[in-house]
C-alpha cells in the first residue's frame, strides 16, 4: 500500500542527512579564519541592511530589480517542473501551452534587457 | 401632431431660438414674446376644441418609450389640466412683458432669462399634460432645473441658498414619489402580470388594492405634492424662493409651478389611491386648515413684500387642499377653479408688488407709504389685485372660495368653519398692506430717498407731476398697463361670469369623484 | 483517495485530452492580451519618439477590433457557453460587460493618451524618474538605471526637475501606461467572465497590479500619486488575501472552486455552515473592496485623489464594471441558494455604502475626492440592484454600470481640463465662476453632475430607475426608500458644484480651462453623448442588457 512513498521517504532522509553532514563536517575539516564579514549576519551575500531607525542606508534600486528577476525565473521553473513531469501525457497541446508560457515570460525579460534592467550601473 | 404636443414644443423651439440669439438682447426679447403669444393662440384653439362632454382625456397622443416597463410618452388633457395650461399660456406673455426692462444681475442677459422661462413653460405644460405616471415624474423633476437656474442665476442676494433649498425640497419629494410610483408598478406586475405606468390602467388596478398598499403609495405621492403645493409644514422653501427670485419668476412659481401640487392631488392622489385618500383625508385637512390660518397670520406679520406674497399663497393653497379633500363635487370644482383664479389674482398681486418694488428699490414694507398719492393708477391696481386676493364678491376668487366653503361645509363642517376665519384674516392682511403702502402721507425711505436723497421729507406734488416728464416716481407706463390690463379684465370677468371655466372643469371633477367612488352627500344646489 | 494516489505516483501516463476552446467566444480577450504583449515589445525596441503614436494606435485599434470581434460573435451567440474547461463563461451578461469594458477602455485610453492638456501628457516623462522630486521617485521603475539602450538620447535623459517641466513636451510620457492599461483591461474582462474562483483570483491580480503602477505615475504632485499607489497596493493586497482565504474556505466547504459546484453544495445541507459563512464573508469582502463599496472604501478617496486624473477615470469606470460583474456572477451563480444567509448583510452594506458616500461626500472640498465619495454612494445603489436576485436586477445593474461608467470617464475628462499653472485645480474653490470663463465646459460638467445625481433624462436616472424598480419588485421597498433619500442628499453636493460654477464670481487668479486636445474632446463627447442617449432612449441598451442570465 505504502510502496510508492518509500522512495520519497528515502529522498527526504538523504537530503536531511546531507544537510546535517555538511554542517557537521565543515568546522572539522575547514580552516578557521574569521573576519568582520564572516561574523556578520548572512543576508544574501551583500552588506546587511543597517537598522532602519539609526541607519538611513538605502539599497541600490538595481539590487531589487535583480532580486525580482531571480524570483521570476524561480517561479518560471516552478511552473515548468510539473509540466516536465507530465510532458508525455500532455502531448503537443502541452508543448504549445508551455511555449506560450515561456514566450510571454520571455517578453518581460526582453523588455527588461532592452530598457537596461540588467545593467548594474 | 395634436395641439397639445404643439403646446409643449412651441415654447421649447422658442427657447432654443431665443438662446441662439445671443447677439442682440432686443431681438431675443421680441422673439420670446412672439413665441409666447403663439403659445397663447394655440392654447385658445385647444380650449375651443375641447369638448366638456367628451371623453375623460382629450387631445391624446402616445408614443412607445420604454416598452420593457410599459412606459409610453402619452399626453392628454382633461378639463382641469386644460385650464391650467391655458393659465400658463396666459401668464407667460405677461411675465415676459413685465420682465422686459428688469435689471438683471451682472453678466446676465434677457435672452438667457427668457429662454429659461420658455423652457419652464414647455415643461410645466407637459407636466399637466402627462398621462403616464413615469413621464409625469420625469417632467416633475426636470422642470426643477430651469427653475433652479432662474432663481439661482437671476435672483436676489441670497439666491444660491434659495435655489438649492428649492431644488432639494422638490427633488426629495419627487424621489419619494418615485418610490410610490415604483410600488404601484410592482403592484400592477403582481396583480396583472404586466407592469405599466399608464395612468388609466394604474387607476383601475390600484383602485382595488388593499388599503394598506394604497396608504403607502398615497403617502409617497402626497409628500411630493405637499412640498410642491406647499402645505404647512413642507412650505419653508417657498418664502425663501419668492424672496430671492425675480418677480417674473415668482409669478411662475406661485402661479404655475405650485399648482402642480394641487393638480397632483386631483389627478394622481385621489384616483390612484381612493381608499387611502379618504382614510387619510383628515390628515390633509388638518394641514390645509393650519396652512390657511398660519399663512394668513404670517402674511399679516410680514415686513417684507416678497415674503408676504409667499404666505398669501400658502394660505390659499390651504383652501385648495380643503376643497379637494372635502370630497364633494362643489368643493372640488371650487378647488380646481381656485387653482386658476389664484394664478390670476395672486399673479396680478405679485406683478403689482413687483412694480412697487421697481419704483422704491426696496422690498421692505416699511420703506413705503402714501404711494397712491403719487401713483394713483398703481394704487388702483394694488386694490384690484388685493380685493381679488381677499375674495371680494364680484372678483374671480370669490366664486372659487365660496364654492369650496359651501361644498365642504356639509362633509367637513369643523374644518370649513376654521377655514372661514382665514377669509376674514385675508381681508385684514390685504387691506393692512394696502393701507401701509398706499394710504397716508408719502413716507418711507425708499420713496422719499428715491426722490430727494435719504432723510428728506417729501411733498407728493414734487414726487410726481402728473403728465410731466420729470416725474421721479412715475405712475404706470403703457407697457405696465398692458401687462396688468388683461388680468384686471379676467379678475372682474371671471368674477361675474365664471361659467365658461366651470363648464370645462366640472365634468372632469365629476369623473374624478366617480373614480374615488364617493357621491355627494347632498345634492348640489340648483341654479348653480 | 484513489485518484489522488494515482496522481501522486505520476505513473499513470494516459494522454490528457486538451479541453476544447471556443476561440471565437474568447477572441476579444485574446486580442487584448496579445496587444498588451505587443505593447511591451514596442516599448523594448522602438525608439522613444515613435512609441507614443504606435502605442496609442495599437491600443485604440485593438479595442476597436476586439469590439468588432465581440459584436460578430454576439450576433450569433446563443444563451452562452463555458469554455477553457469551464473556467470562462461567455454568456450574455459577459458579452454585455465586455462590450462595456471595451467601450469604456476606449474612452479611457483616449484620456490617457492626451498630450495637449498637460504638455506631454499627465504621466511621468521617461527621464523624470531618475531625477524624481522625492526619494520615492526611484520606485517608479526600470529607467532608474540608465543603460546603453538610452544612450542615443543620453543628453536629454537626465535633466533637472525644473528643466523637466520645460522640456516635458519633448521628452514625452512614459508610454508603458498603454500596455499596463491593456493588461488591466484584459484582467477585468476575464474577471467578470470567470466561472471559477481560482480564475477569478488570477484575473483579479492581473487587473490590479497594473492599476497599482498606473496610480503612481502622475507627473505633477508626485508624492501624492506615489502615496496613492502604495496605499492602493497595500490595501489591495489585503483584499486579495481576503478573497483568497474565502476561496480556500469555500473550497473546503464544497470541494470545488467552480461556481456551479459551490452552488450545488450550498443547496445540500449536510455540510459545515461555518466554512460556508466564513468563506462567503471573506470572498465578498475581497470583491466589495475592489468595487469600493463602503465600508470597504477607505482607499477610494486617497487613490482617486492621488492618481493621474485619466487613470482615476479609467479606474473608477472600468474597475467598477469588472468588480460588479464578478459580484453579480458570484451572487447569482454560486450563492443564490444561500441567499437567505447573506442577503441582509449585503442589504446593510448597501445602506452603509450609501450613507458613507453621501455624508462624507458632503464635506469634501476637493472635486476628485468628492467624486470618489460619490462613487462609493453609487456602489451602494449598484449593490441594491445586485442583491435583487432577479433577471431585472441583473440587467438593471448591468445598465447602471454602463451608464455610470461613461458619465464617470467624462467627468474626469472635464476635471483634467481645469488647471492652474501648478497642474489641475481640483480644489473646489478653483471652480468658482467657471461658467463665466468657459460656459461650454461648465454646461457639460453640469449635465454630467446632474446625471450622477440621477436627474431624469440622463442615463444616471434610468440606471437608478431600473435598479430600484427591480429591488421594489423583489420586495426591498425600505431599502429603495433609503436609497432614494440618499440620492436626494447626494444631489446636494453635486448642486454645490453647480452653484459654484454658475452663481459665484470667479476668483481673480483662478484656474483656466485648457482647450482640450482631440483625444480628450473625443472622450468627453463620447461620455456626454452616451449619458444623454441612455437617458432619453434607454431601450436599446436595455434590450441588450436584458437578454439573458448567467450560465455556469
Amino acid at each position: 500500500m505504502l510502496d510508492p512513498y518509500i522512495p520519497l521517504v528515502l529522498m527526504f532522509a538523504l537530503a536531511f542527512g546531507f544537510a546535517v553532514f555538511s554542517v557537521a563536517i565543515a568546522p572539522l575539516v575547514g580552516p578557521r579564519r574569521y573576519n568582520k564579514a564572516k561574523l556578520d549576519a548572512y543576508e544574501c551575500g551583500i552588506e546587511p541592511s543597517p537598522p532602519p531607525v539609526t541607519g538611513g542606508g538605502r539599497m541600490p534600486v538595481a539590487y531589487y530589480l535583480t532580486a525580482m528577476m531571480f524570483i521570476l525565473f524561480d517561479i518560471e521553473m516552478v511552473f515548468l517542473f510539473p509540466y516536465a513531469v507530465s510532458a508525455d501525457s500532455l502531448g503537443m497541446w502541452g508543448v504549445a501551452a508551455v511555449v506560450l508560457f515561456v514566450v510571454s515570460f520571455g517578453l518581460a525579460d526582453i523588455y527588461l534587457w532592452r530598457r537596461g534592467g540588467l545593467d548594474w550601473n | 401632431m395634436t395641439l397639445l404636443l404643439a403646446l409643449i414644443l412651441v415654447p421649447l423651439v422658442g427657447a432654443v431660438v431665443v438662446g441662439l440669439l445671443r447677439g442682440t438682447d432686443r431681438a431675443a426679447k421680441l422673439t420670446a414674446l412672439a413665441f409666447s403669444l403663439a403659445e397663447l393662440v394655440i392654447a385658445a384653439a385647444a380650449w375651443g376644441g375641447y369638448d366638456p362632454a367628451g371623453p375623460r382625456m382629450q387631445l391624446t397622443s402616445s408614443v412607445e418609450w420604454i416598452p420593457a416597463f410599459g412606459i409610453e410618452l402619452s399626453f392628454g388633457v382633461d378639463g382641469i389640466a386644460l385650464v391650467m395650461i391655458a393659465v400658463i399660456a396666459l401668464l407667460m406673455p405677461l411675465v415676459l412683458g413685465f420682465s422686459w426692462g428688469e435689471r438683471l444681475p451682472r453678466g446676465r442677459t434677457h435672452g438667457g432669462f427668457f429662454s429659461l422661462l420658455l423652457v419652464e413653460q414647455a415643461l410645466t405644460v407637459a407636466v399637466f399634460a402627462a398621462t403616464d405616471v413615469f413621464v409625469f415624474y420625469v417632467l416633475f423633476e426636470i422642470m426643477l432645473i430651469p427653475m433652479y437656474f432662474l432663481i439661482g442665476g437671476y435672483g436676489g442676494p441670497r439666491r444660491r441658498y434659495a435655489a438649492v433649498k428649492f431644488f432639494l425640497y422638490s427633488f426629495l419629494g419627487g424621489l419619494i414619489m418615485l418610490a410610490s410610483a415604483l410600488g404601484a408598478y410592482a403592484y400592477a406586475v403582481e396583480v396583472t402580470g404586466q407592469g405599466t405606468f399608464d395612468w388609466a390602467t394604474l387607476t383601475r388596478v390600484l383602485g382595488q388594492a388593499p388599503t394598506s398598499v394604497q396608504v403607502w403609495i398615497f403617502l409617497g405621492f402626497f409628500l411630493a405634492f405637499a412640498i410642491k403645493a406647499p402645505l404647512v409644514p413642507f412650505h419653508t422653501w417657498l418664502p425663501d424662493a419668492t424672496e430671492q427670485a425675480p418677480i417674473g419668476v415668482v409669478v411662475i412659481v406661485v402661479g404655475v409651478l405650485d399648482k402642480v401640487g394641487t393638480f397632483g392631488f386631483l389627478r394622481y392622489s385621489l384616483p390612484l389611491t381612493p381608499e387611502a385618500s379618504q382614510l387619510l383625508a383628515p390628515l390633509v385637512l388638518v394641514l390645509a386648515v393650519i396652512g390657511v390660518l398660519y399663512g394668513s397670520l404670517q402674511a399679516y406679520g410680514q415686513t417684507d413684500l416678497k415674503r408676504f406674497l409667499a404666505y398669501v399663497s400658502i394660505a390659499h393653497f390651504g383652501f385648495m387642499a380643503l376643497g379637494i379633500f372635502a370630497f364633494s363635487t362643489q368643493a372640488m370644482v371650487g378647488a380646481a377653479s381656485y387653482m386658476v383664479n389664484h394664478s390670476i389674482a395672486t399673479g396680478m398681486l405679485v406683478l403689482v408688488v413687483g412694480l412697487i418694488i421697481a419704483r422704491g428699490g426696496s422690498t421692505r414694507i416699511a420703506d413705503y407709504g402714501g404711494m397712491s398719492g403719487v401713483t394713483p393708477l398703481l394704487g388702483g391696481m394694488l386694490l384690484v389685485a388685493g380685493l381679488s386676493t381677499l375674495s371680494l364678491p364680484g372678483t374671480n376668487s370669490f366664486v372659487s372660495e365660496f364654492l369650496v366653503l359651501i361644498g365642504s361645509f356639509p362633509t367637513r363642517p369643523v374644518y370649513t368653519i376654521l377655514a372661514t376665519v382665514g377669509m376674514i384674516l385675508a381681508a385684514v392682511y390685504v387691506l393692512w398692506l394696502y393701507q401701509r403702502v398706499m394710504q397716508g402721507p408719502v413716507s418711507g425711505d425708499a420713496l422719499v430717498g428715491a426722490a430727494k436723497g435719504p432723510g428728506a421729507t417729501a411733498d407728493p406734488n414734487t414726487l410726481s407731476r402728473p403728465g410731466g416728464r420729470h416725474a421721479v416716481i412715475g405712475d404706470l407706463g403703457p407697457r405696465e398697463l398692458g401687462v396688468l390690463a388683461p388680468l384686471v379684465v379676467l379678475v372682474i370677468g371671471l368674477g361675474i361670469y365664471p361659467e365658461p371655466m366651470l363648464d370645462v372643469i366640472t365634468p372632469s371633477v365629476e369623473a374624478t369623484m366617480s373614480e374615488v367612488g364617493v357621491t355627494d352627500p347632498v345634492a348640489p344646489q340648483g341654479g348653480n | 483517495m484513489g485518484p489522488v494516489q494515482a496522481g501522486a505516483v505520476v505513473l499513470a501516463q494516459q494522454p490528457v485530452e486538451p479541453p476544447p476552446i471556443e476561440y471565437a467566444a474568447i477572441a476579444p480577450v485574446l486580442l487584448m492580451l496579445t496587444a498588451a504583449c505587443v505593447g511591451v515589445i514596442v516599448e523594448a525596441f522602438l525608439p522613444r519618439h515613435q512609441r507614443w503614436s504606435v502605442q496609442v494606435g495599437l491600443s485604440l485599434l485593438t479595442l476597436v477590433v476586439a469590439g468588432v470581434a465581440l459584436g460578430a460573435y454576439a450576433r450569433g451567440a446563443g444563451t452562452g457557453l463555458t469554455t477553457l474547461a469551464g473556467t470562462i463563461a461567455v454568456d450574455t451578461p459577459t458579452l454585455f460587460l465586455w462590450g462595456t469594458l471595451l467601450a469604456l477602455g476606449f474612452a479611457s485610453i483616449l484620456l490617457i493618451a492626451d498630450r495637449s492638456v498637460e504638455q506631454g501628457g499627465a504621466f511621468v516623462a521617461e527621464s523624470d524618474a531618475s531625477s524624481g522630486s522625492s526619494g520615492l521617485g526611484a520606485s517608479s521603475g526600470l529607467s532608474a538605471s540608465s543603460g546603453p539602450a538610452r544612450g542615443a538620447t543620453a543628453d536629454s535623459s537626465a535633466p533637472s526637475p525644473t528643466m523637466t517641466r520645460a522640456t516635458a513636451g519633448v521628452s514625452g510620457m512614459r508610454t508603458e501606461v498603454f500596455p499596463l492599461a491593456m493588461f488591466s483591461l484584459s484582467g477585468m474582462m476575464v474577471f467578470c467572465a470567470a466561472n471559477d474562483l481560482l480564475t477569478m483570483f488570477i484575473a483579479l491580480e492581473v487587473l490590479s497590479l497594473p492599476l497599482y503602477l498606473l496610480c503612481g505615475l502622475a507627473k505633477r504632485r508626485r508624492l501624492l500619486s506615489q502615496e496613492a499607489a502604495v496605499k492602493y497596493f497595500l490595501l489591495g493586497a489585503f483584499a486579495s488575501a481576503f478573497f483568497l482565504y474565502g476561496l480556500a474556505l469555500l473550497y473546503g466547504y464544497s470541494g470545488s472552486v467552480k461556481l456551479a459546484a459551490i452552488s450545488e453544495a450550498t443547496a445540500g445541507s449536510d455540510r459545515s455552515d461555518t466554512l460556508l459563512f466564513a468563506g462567503i464573508g471573506l470572498l465578498v469582502v475581497g470583491l466589495l473592496f475592489k468595487a469600493s463599496v463602503g465600508p470597504f472604501h477607505a482607499w477610494t478617496p486617497d487613490v482617486y485623489h492621488g492618481a493621474p486624473t485619466a487613470v482615476t477615470g479609467f479606474m473608477a469606470a472600468c474597475t467598477k464594471v469588472a468588480a460588479f460583474g464578478a459580484i453579480l456572477r458570484v451572487l447569482q451563480v454560486a450563492l443564490e441558494a444561500s441567499s437567505w444567509e447573506w442577503h441582509y448583510v449585503l442589504w446593510t452594506v448597501a445602506v452603509l455604502s450609501m450613507l458613507i458616500g453621501v455624508v462624507l461626500g458632503l464635506t469634501q472640498t476637493d472635486i476628485k475626492r468628492m467624486i470618489a465619495y460619490s462613487s462609493i454612494a453609487h456602489a451602494g445603489f449598484l449593490l441594491v440592484g445586485a442583491i435583487a436576485l432577479t433577471d431585472r436586477g441583473l440587467s438593471g445593474t448591468l445598465f447602471y454600470l454602463l451608464a455610470y461608467g461613461f458619465t464617470t470617464v467624462a467627468v474626469f475628462g472635464v476635471i483634467s481640463l481645469v488647471r492652474t499653472s501648478e497642474g489641475e485645480a481640483t480644489h473646489l474653490s478653483g471652480w468658482a465662476g467657471l461658467a463665466k470663463r468657459s460656459p461650454l465646459v461648465a454646461a457639460v460638467f453640469t449635465f454630467l453632475l446632474l446625471a450622477l445625481a440621477g436627474i431624469p433624462m440622463t442615463s444616471g436616472f434610468m440606471g437608478k430607475f431600473y435598479v430600484f424598480s427591480a429591488a421594489v419588485t423583489d420586495g426591498m421597498v425600505p431599502l429603495v426608500v433609503i436609497a432614494l433619500v440618499a440620492s436626494a442628499a447626494a444631489a446636494f453636493f453635486y448642486l454645490r458644484v453647480i452653484v459654484l460654477m454658475y452663481f459665484n464670481e470667479p476668483a481673480a487668479d483662478g484656474p483656466t480651462v485648457s482647450v482640450p486636445g482631440a483625444f480628450t474632446t473625443a472622450a468627453i463627447t463620447l461620455g456626454v453623448v452616451v449619458t444623454l442617449l441612455l437617458g432619453v432612449l434607454p431601450t436599446l441598451a436595455w434590450n441588450w442588457a436584458n437578454v439573458g442570465g448567467f450560465v455556469s
